[in-house]
């Protein structure tokens, strides 16, 4: 694994307007950052990537039964009590899933550590499974990347197949938060791609669905049979239509079972469950009466997206904290397992890189990579392609 | 077989969009609902005269539109305010009553929508519009427009009787209750992305 610096493409920035990637650079601050990329040997991958990835993914959805049966582990997980029994029916009707992404510590050598798990409103899709891919493409056109250079990125083939697969009512609607730009996106290049693969695709802004006897309903009161929400689960059952999606016959993706995983509470319930696994990190349940966080350790809430509300205490007891909106939960904490350190010549700094590791359906679907100045990787972390040569 | 290098790749063989580059979205605009033919009529003596439907299917119709009546018609709480909305001696007492045993008003039915049988095989005829997308339903007039017929909901779909053609969705009734919005997305103004 190693951080190669390169001459970015002449015109990328005009290609991504082209095909909707409006949010390649943020606030002024590059996301999309091409000036490096990552290049990992094909063993790395294999044996380091892929094959953890599929493990710890069957090892999380063999918990999963569990779990639904379970009033210690979901009052654990914060699960409100009203939703047990129509999360146990949504699993034991084996409601399909689509997607997720876990974030992993990966160094070259030596086994990946599982961070989390992001398995129900997972994003960065569109820069992993298109515009990375065709980085690669167009490197190797320019001549600036071997022929032979390839990447772990079968994420596109994989989702357009799940959609042609997976049996979805039709139409099938698409939701997102209104003037998300980001979240719109990543739901745009999830309609192409089940558009391709034949499903009948709509798009509705999350705050206008409505309800009406009982029923989800789109903009002209048509039923809504089949979802897609780019909104976490943990909000939709505290808000004012949770109860209309217990009486509701809509199918939703990801399916409610997903709301036990992606929860940092499935962290110490795994540890638990698989204690001393070389892919996971020791993680416990914050209590009243636990300690001040000590350090080599990492506090997180229960429910928290793009590090928001991380505090971690390096090994030589320095404190680095993410602000965010996600301070009124409860907490859970894991080992520290700092992510690698490269240097960044282009900025002339040092930054450090995580990987996420996508899974479509039960298969290991290709990664993506996000450098940040900090040990805390967060929404304004940078994007980095990557590449496999041996 | 040849054994192609792309056959062991780790990467998606393509990686195409159709939808998110300009010149497809202008293929998807294209494709709306499509319109559907229906009438409009005062009352079933009208619909058997424009021979559009036979009689039985006129007075099945009407019949079907004046049960659904007092479901979808608006309700109001006093006579006064639903004169306002349809003018003097337009409005009646409705079935329902309120919780406290008081009177609840609605406006007469002015005339009714169905679907159109045309063309249909003779022996169908019995059955309320059976293949049309457009629901059977009464229709009303309000105080300031009297020759407009609307839906239960004030969506205007004749001025005069006869054929017309319209989107089906645009004239769903609505019983019981009314559409409530913006149940998801409350935390959304408090957060900033929603993916991970």
């Amino acid at each position: 694994m190693k951080r190669i610096s390169v001459a970015e493409r002449a015109n990328w920035r005009a290609y991504a307007e082209e095909v909707g990637f409006n949010f390649h650079t943020f606030d002024g601050e590059p996301y999309w950052d091409e000036t490096a990329y990552y290049q990992f040997s094909l063993q790395q991958i294999e044996n380091d990537l892929e094959a953890p990835t599929e493990e710890l993914h069957q090892m999380v959805m063999d918990m999963v039964g569990d779990i639904t049966r379970s009033e210690e582990m979901l009052t654990l997980l914060n699960i409100p009590r009203d939703f047990w029994s129509y999360i146990w029916n949504s699993w034991n009707k084996g409601e399909p899933h689509l997607y997720g992404r876990m974030d992993l510590v990966y160094n070259g050598f030596g086994p990946a550590k599982l961070l989390e798990l992001n398995y129900d409103t997972p994003t960065s899709l569109f820069e992993t499974g298109f515009f990375q891919w065709v980085w690669l493409e167009d490197q190797i056109k320019n001549g600036v990347l071997p022929e032979h250079a390839d990447q772990f990125n079968s994420l596109h083939d994989k989702i357009e197949q799940a959609f042609a697969q997976l049996p979805l009512p039709q139409p099938f609607y698409f939701a997102s938060v209104r003037d998300n730009l980001e979240d719109l996106g990543t739901v745009n290049y999830l309609m192409d791609m089940a558009a391709q693969a034949g499903v009948d695709v709509r798009y509705i802004p999350l705050e206008d669905i409505g309800e009406l006897n009982e029923q989800f309903v789109d903009l002209d009161n048509q039923p809504i049979k089949g979802l897609f929400k780019l909104y976490p689960w943990e909000f939709m059952v505290q808000e004012d239509f949770a109860k209309t999606i217990m009486a509701a016959n809509t199918q939703m993706l990801e399916p409610a079972w997903k709301m036990l995983l992606s929860n940092k509470g499935i962290l110490p319930l795994l540890w638990a469950r698989y204690p001393n696994h070389p892919n996971l990190l020791p993680a416990f349940f914050e209590t009243p009466s636990s300690e001040p966080l000590g350090a080599g350790w990492v506090r997180k809430p229960l429910f928290s997206r793009e590090g928001a509300n991380v505090d971690l205490i390096t090994n030589s007891g320095e404190k680095i904290s993410a602000a965010g909106p996600y301070s009124d939960g409860r907490y859970v904490r894991q080992a520290l397992h700092p992510l690698p350190k490269f240097r960044d010549e282009y900025r002339n700094a040092d930054t450090y890189a995580m990987l996420g590791s996508w899974v479509v359906g039960d298969s290991a679907a290709g990664i993506c990579i996000r450098e940040d100045a900090t040990l805390i990787t967060k929404d304004s972390s940078r994007f980095l392609p990557h590449i496999i040569l041996d | 077989m040849k054994q192609t290098k792309r056959a062991v790749m780790k990467r998606s063989k393509k990686a195409a969009l159709v939808l998110m580059v300009p010149v497809a979205t202008l293929l998807l605009a294209g494709c709306g609902e499509e319109r559907e033919q229906a009438m409009v009529f005062s009352d079933p003596s009208e619909c058997s005269a424009a021979g559009l439907n036979d009689t039985a299917q006129c007075n099945a119709d009407y019949a079907a539109a004046q049960a659904l009546h007092p479901q979808v018609a608006p309700k109001y709480l006093n006579k006064e305010e639903c004169e306002t909305d349809f003018g003097p001696g337009q409005c009646e007492t409705a079935p329902q009553q309120t919780a406290q045993g008081g009177s609840v008003f609605m406006p007469m039915m002015m005339g009714f929508l169905a679907g159109q049988m045309m063309g249909n095989n003779a022996s169908n005829l019995q059955q309320p519009a059976a293949g049309s997308k457009v629901p059977t339903q009464p229709l009303y007039k309000s105080r300031d427009d009297r020759s407009t017929f609307r839906t239960a909901t004030n969506t205007p779909v004749a001025k005069t009787i006869g054929p017309i053609s319209l989107k089906p969705s645009q004239v769903q009734p609505q019983v019981g209750q009314v559409v409530r919005r913006g149940g998801f997305g409350a935390q959304a103004a408090s957060r900033n992305s929603f993916g991970g």
